[in-house]
């Protein structure tokens, strides 16, 4: 079977700091200047106080595995290839979470509230992807 | 005490088997069904004055057609005065609640037909339907790219809520254990020839850990209708009127990993709102109709609901309480698990289930004196909890 080319983030254009600067490998999420929430994925306004003074600031790319999955059969297309792979639901230090792959690991060795950090992937010139590993 | 309550009733149900129809037109699930539900009803077909088709997946041209009114030319519904689509994803047959009461209530409409049909079974494949659920209702910006999909979407809980409690494969495979001997009882269910044991389950193919194969819905064709109207028409109409009692409903999330709590969801909370509308308790309820889709939901649904506490509802299924004759009945037939997966119908089947127990016209699976049930349906990836209690009497 061909394997289709791999999805890519279908990206609006008030997300785009976020995917510019994980191309410079750095892991950037929303701050509300008025209620100071830490937001993430990126909004036109805050989900909390409804504010449109919002600030980009930089993650620390700590966090911890909420919840994990190794994926051994029936995948998306795209990702046939790459089973098993694990999905994640990353919590980072700021309080934001986020779905991602643990990568650079055993996955039958990943366990919840495992400490991870950012790694970059490249996915093409285009994207750079956020991506953990066990600490 | 809550003046909705008991204001608006269900008067007929149809539904077609579950399964695999490649020769037969998805358009025929719908109008069998409808057909089914106007002569449970016993009304004449010129009484339906609002027919809510909700969305089929498999197709936007067959879409297209319920949008535009064909079930209402098939049908030659010649006193129809509105037909509209209403549709979000597993949860919509308890908006379609919501929003034909509404309409009954104020008077905007008197008797609404709901129809669910669809062609999954046969009009996609294996993996074209694996690939259908890795964007619908998947975030195309924030989860599509990390091979993200329905099974690894139900592990994510699943592993979770396994680390939280302590529950085990064993109790999670007694979920399905429990809905096929349902399903088993029910002419209508996909997998009702054989049973399942618990080893068999165990020993199924992984698909996303901890989950596997048999711990997994499978797509099918099917269909499914009921038809609302006024408590006080009901009674006219029918000897066994069922009565939207409470609803309760919220919205948590649409990107899944923006949900803050995967091993609790939104039950509790929209569970509160449907008792107390209803007057009633868990205590009270005879038959607890969970939208399944995979064990987990099942589990976290009876606990958040508040029929026994967290980390106990495995047990219920491991120690047989929720099968036939035991005395949580649960999710009387089968499931998606068990009678099939049909898109936005899974929850249309179990509304349609719970309505059928308590018109007393579930044949072999029927719970005896069942007065009180309750029935939870939820869209796109968990994305809300619906809770609606039904009741053959007002309490």
């Amino acid at each position: 079977m061909d394997t289709p080319q791999k999805p890519i983030p279908v990206v609006n254009p008030w997300a785009k700091p976020f995917w510019e600067a994980t191309k410079q490998e750095k892991l950037v999420f929303q701050k509300c200047s008025d209620c100071q929430k830490n937001i993430f994925y990126p909004r036109i306004a805050c989900p909390e106080c409804f504010s449109d003074n919002l600030e980009w600031v930089e993650a620390s790319g700590k966090g911890i595995i909420y919840s994990y999955t190794v994926v051994e059969s029936n995948s998306p297309t795209a990702f046939l290839a790459d089973m098993p792979y694990v999905v994640a639901i990353i919590k980072l230090e700021e309080g934001i979470q986020m779905l991602s792959n643990v990568i650079d690991c055993d996955p039958y060795k990943l366990t919840c509230d495992m400490p991870v950090e950012v790694v970059f992937e490249k996915l093409n010139d285009e994207f750079t992807l956020p991506k953990f590993r066990p600490v | 005490m809550n003046n909705q309550r008991g204001k608006v009733a269900f008067v007929g149900i149809g539904e077609v088997p579950t399964g695999r129809y490649p020769e037969t037109a998805a358009i025929y699930h719908a109008i069998e069904s409808a057909k089914l539900a106007i002569r449970d009803a016993g009304i004449n077909k010129e009484e339906i004055d609002y027919v809510m088709p909700t969305a089929s997946l498999y197709s936007p041209a067959f879409n297209t057609e319920l949008v535009t009114c064909r079930i209402v030319e098939e049908l030659g519904l010649k006193n129809c005065k509105k037909n509209c689509q209403v549709f979000s994803g597993g949860s919509s047959s308890s908006n379609a609640l919501t929003l034909a009461s509404g309409l009954i209530e104020s008077g905007a409409a008197k008797n609404v037909l709901f129809v669910h049909s669809d062609r999954l079974g046969t009009g996609v494949n294996l993996q074209e339907g694996i690939d259908l659920f890795s964007t619908a209702g998947i975030s195309s910006e924030w989860e599509v790219h990390f091979g993200q999909h329905y099974s690894s979407i139900a592990a994510l809980a699943t592993t979770r809520y396994k680390y939280e409690t302590g529950c085990t494969d064993e109790e999670f495979s007694a979920v399905c254990v429990s809905n096929r001997k349902w399903a088993e009882l029910n002419p209508n269910a996909f997998f009702n020839k054989k049973g399942l044991t618990i080893e068999e389950v165990m020993a199924s193919k992984m698909l996303s850990t901890p989950l596997r194969a048999k711990q997994s819905n499978m797509l099918f064709d099917g269909g499914a209708a009921f038809i609302l109207s006024s408590a006080e028409r009901a009674r006219d109409m029918t000897d066994t009127p069922v009565y939207i009692l409470g609803e309760g409903g919220i919205v948590t999330h649409f990107v899944y990993s923006q949900e803050p709590d995967i091993s609790r969801f939104g039950w509790k909370k929209a569970g509160k709102e449907a008792f107390e509308q209803a007057g009633l308790t868990p205590q009270d309820i005879d038959i607890a109709e969970i939208y399944d889709s995979y064990p987990i939901y099942q589990i976290i649904g009876l606990e958040e609901l508040g029929f026994c506490g967290r980390g106990e509802a495995g047990k219920l299924f491991l120690n047989g309480d929720t099968f036939p004759g035991g005395k949580l009945p649960c999710t009387t037939n089968g499931g998606m698990l068990s009678q099939g997966h049909t898109g936005a119908g899974g929850a249309v089947a179990l509304l349609v289930e719970s309505v059928r127990q308590l018109m007393g016209k579930a044949d072999k699976r029927q719970v005896e004196g069942a007065k009180y049930a309750v029935e939870t349906a939820t869209g796109g990836t968990y994305m809300d909890a619906q809770v609606t209690v039904l009741g053959n009497e007002i309490p």
